[in-house]
C-alpha cells in the first residue's frame, strides 16, 4: 500500500484517457505527458498504459507499506526516498516504510510515479483516469489528499533503463509545431506571423483544462459570430481580448471561440509539461512534415514500449 | 428507408480539411441555426461512431470533427473515408429523435437573468415563461462539459447576449440564453449564460444506466413547474415519448 502524507499541488491517478466519448461532452484526459508517463511505467516493467500517478508542480510525500520498485519520469522535482537523491528518468526498489517526496518542479510541471503492477482505481467510461470537473475515474474522482491510501499490485515484469537518447529533454521554454485550424484564416496577416514568430507565455490560469496564454495581441480581421464548435486537445483559441487559450488534455470539447491552430500529434505530450511562466512557441508545419515527425517519434520509441504511439 | 434527406438540397456541400494532422474536419456553411445541417451533422456524426473506424466523432451545430488512428489512416485516406461516409449518409434517414419532459422552475432564485429579459423582451415573466415552454427543442450538441446540453434556437424575443462578465459557478440544471441559443448546465460551472430557470433533473451521473438522460438529436419540451424545488426528481420514464432506442 502507499499512504499519502501529502498530495502536494495536485496529484492524481492517470491512465492512457477515455476515448469514444468527446461527443458526450467526457474529455479523453488522461496523463497529460503522455511520453514521460509511458516511460514511467516502462521502467518499472509495466505495459506503458499502465496506471500511475501524475503530479503537479510538486509537493507529493507519500510512504510505502511494502516492498516494491518505482518508476519516476517527467518534470525534475529533486524527489528523494529518506532524503537520498534519486535520478530522474530512472527506477529504484523501495522498502516498506520508505519515505517518498518531491519537492517543487525545475524544469516541466508533471512528474509521473509508477509503481511495479501499477495502481488499481475506480474505472468510469473505460478508463482509470482522473477527471476532477465531473469526479470520473481515479481515487474518487478527485485530487489526493493527506490520508489516501492506495492499493498495491503484485509486480509484473522486470526493472529497465531508458536507452541513451530516448529520455525527452524538458525545457521551460516549449517549441510545438502546429498546423493551422479552422479560423486561422479569419486573423489578420500581422496576427499570423505574431503567432509563430513570437514567443507566448503561460499564465498562473494554467491546469489540466487549458492555459491561457500572454503575448502579442492577435486579432481578427472582423469579429466572428461563432456557434459552438468542437475543438481538441492542443487547439489553440483565440477569445475576443487577443490573447490565445492552448487547450490541453481535459480540455472542453466544444467552444465558441476561433481556433488558430492545431498542434500537431507528435508534440501533444509537450502540453502537459506547460505550467504557469513556461514560454511557449509556435511553429508551422507544412503538409507531409506533420506525418512525416509523428512517423519517426513513433517508430523511435516503439521498440521500447510496444503499441505506444503519440 | 431510402428517404432522401431533401431538406439538405439546398445546402452547399460542406467543406472537409485536416485538424492538425490526426483529424478531418467538416463544415457546412451556415449563417444562422438550421436545423437541416444540424440534423445533417448529427446523423454524420452518429454513422461514423457505428462505423468503428474512428476514434472520436465530436460535432458543433454546422460542423464536426472526426479523429482517426494514426495506425490505421493517413490524412488522406482518413479524408476519402469521410466523403465516402457523407455521400452515403444523404440517402438514410435519420434516427427518429424521442421527446423528454424536463419539469422546470422559471424565475425567482432560480432564475436570476429573469429580470434582465423581462426589460429587453417587453414581455411580462409569464410570457417570458409561455414563450420559452412554448417551443420543442432539438438537443443539437452536448458537451462542452458532461451533460451540458446545446438547443435549438429560442424564441426571436428570448435572444439575449450572454453575461459581460461570466459568474464563477453556475448551479447544476440551470436553463440559460446566449445569442439565440438556449440550453441547460449539467454540472455546476463557471458560465456567462442569461439564467432564467432550473431543472431538478440530473442530466449526467456517471453511476446511472444510462448515465446521460439524453443525446444529441432528441427533443426536449420544457414543462413549468410551481411549488417547492424537489432535491433531485427521479426521471420516471428515461424515454416517455415517441422513438424507438
Amino acid at each position: 500500500m502507499i499512504k499519502i502524507l501529502n498530495g502536494g499541488t495536485q496529484t492524481t491517478l492517470q491512465d492512457a484517457g477515455r476515448q469514444g466519448y468527446r461527443h458526450l461532452g467526457i474529455p479523453s484526459s488522461g496523463a497529460a505527458d503522455k511520453l514521460s508517463y509511458a516511460l514511467s511505467n516502462y521502467l518499472v516493467g509495466n505495459p506503458w498504459d499502465t496506471p500511475a500517478l501524475e503530479c503537479t508542480l510538486g509537493g507529493l510525500h507519500l510512504r510505502f507499506t511494502r516492498d516494491t520498485v518505482i518508476g519516476l519520469a517527467g518534470a525534475e522535482m529533486w524527489a528523494q526516498i529518506n532524503g537520498q537523491n534519486l535520478t530522474n528518468f530512472t527506477s529504484v526498489p523501495v522498502k516498506a516504510g520508505d519515505i517518498l517526496t518531491f519537492s517543487f518542479a525545475r524544469q516541466g510541471v508533471r512528474s509521473y510515479l509508477a509503481v511495479a503492477g501499477g495502481f488499481s482505481g475506480q474505472v468510469d467510461f473505460g478508463s482509470l483516469s482522473t477527471y476532477i470537473p465531473a469526479a470520473l475515474g481515479g481515487f474518487e474522482g478527485r485530487a489526493l489528499r493527506t490520508g489516501d491510501e492506495l492499493p498495491l499490485s503484485e509486480p509484473l515484469g522486470e526493472r529497465r533503463k531508458i536507452p541513451r537518447g530516448l529520455v525527452p529533454y524538458l525545457s521551460s521554454h516549449v517549441i510545438l509545431r502546429a498546423r493551422p485550424a479552422p479560423e486561422f484564416e479569419k486573423l489578420t496577416l500581422e496576427s499570423r506571423r505574431h503567432l509563430f514568430v513570437s514567443a507566448y507565455t503561460a499564465t498562473p490560469d494554467t491546469n489540466r483544462m487549458g492555459s491561457r496564454l500572454r503575448g502579442n495581441k492577435i486579432e481578427l480581421i472582423e469579429p466572428l459570430s461563432m456557434t459552438s464548435s468542437p475543438l481538441l486537445p492542443g487547439t489553440l483559441q483565440l477569445p475576443p481580448q487577443g490573447q490565445p487559450i492552448l487547450a490541453l488534455i481535459d480540455g472542453h470539447c466544444t467552444g465558441g471561440y476561433a481556433r488558430c491552430l492545431q498542434i500537431i500529434r507528435a508534440d501533444l505530450w509537450q502540453l502537459g509539461q506547460v505550467g504557469p511562466g513556461t514560454r511557449v512557441s509556435f511553429r508551422r508545419c507544412f503538409l507531409g512534415e506533420d506525418e512525416l515527425a509523428l512517423a519517426r517519434r513513433n517508430e523511435f520509441y516503439a521498440g521500447l514500449m510496444p503499441g505506444f504511439s503519440f | 428507408m431510402a428517404k432522401s434527406n431533401s431538406e439538405l438540397d439546398n445546402i452547399a456541400e460542406p467543406r472537409l480539411a485536416p485538424y492538425g494532422d490526426g483529424a478531418i474536419y467538416l463544415e457546412y456553411e451556415t449563417l444562422a441555426y438550421n436545423a437541416s445541417v444540424n440534423k445533417a451533422v448529427l446523423n454524420l456524426a452518429a454513422r461514423l461512431r457505428e462505423s468503428g473506424n474512428w476514434v472520436d466523432v465530436v460535432s458543433g451545430y454546422n460542423s464536426l470533427i472526426a479523429v482517426f488512428n494514426p495506425h490505421k489512416m493517413t490524412l488522406d485516406t482518413a479524408a476519402g473515408a469521410l466523403e465516402e461516409e457523407l455521400a452515403r449518409v444523404k440517402k438514410i434517414a435519420a434516427r427518429k429523435p424521442k421527446t423528454i419532459d424536463v419539469p422546470v422552475y422559471y424565475g425567482g432564485e432560480f432564475g436570476p437573468d429573469m429580470e434582465t429579459l423581462i426589460k429587453s423582451s417587453g414581455l411580462s415573466e409569464d410570457e417570458i415563461v409561455k414563450s420559452h415552454s412554448e417551443e420543442n427543442y432539438h438537443v443539437c450538441i452536448m458537451g462542452f462539459v458532461p451533460g451540458f446540453t446545446f438547443l435549438s434556437e429560442a424564441p426571436k424575443a428570448l435572444h439575449h447576449p450572454r453575461l459581460e462578465k461570466p459568474r464563477l459557478s453556475v448551479p447544476s440544471g440551470s436553463i440559460g440564453i446566449a445569442g439565440w441559443q438556449t440550453g441547460i448546465y449539467g454540472l455546476s460551472s463557471p458560465g456567462g449564460w442569461q439564467i432564467i430557470g432550473r431543472t431538478p433533473l440530473k442530466i449526467f451521473d456517471a453511476k446511472r444506466e444510462p448515465a446521460f438522460l439524453w443525446e444529441a438529436g432528441d427533443q426536449l419540451r420544457f414543462i413549468p413547474q410551481a411549488g417547492p424545488f424537489p432535491n433531485e426528481v427521479e426521471i420516471q420514464t428515461p424515454f416517455p415519448k415517441g422513438g424507438q432506442l
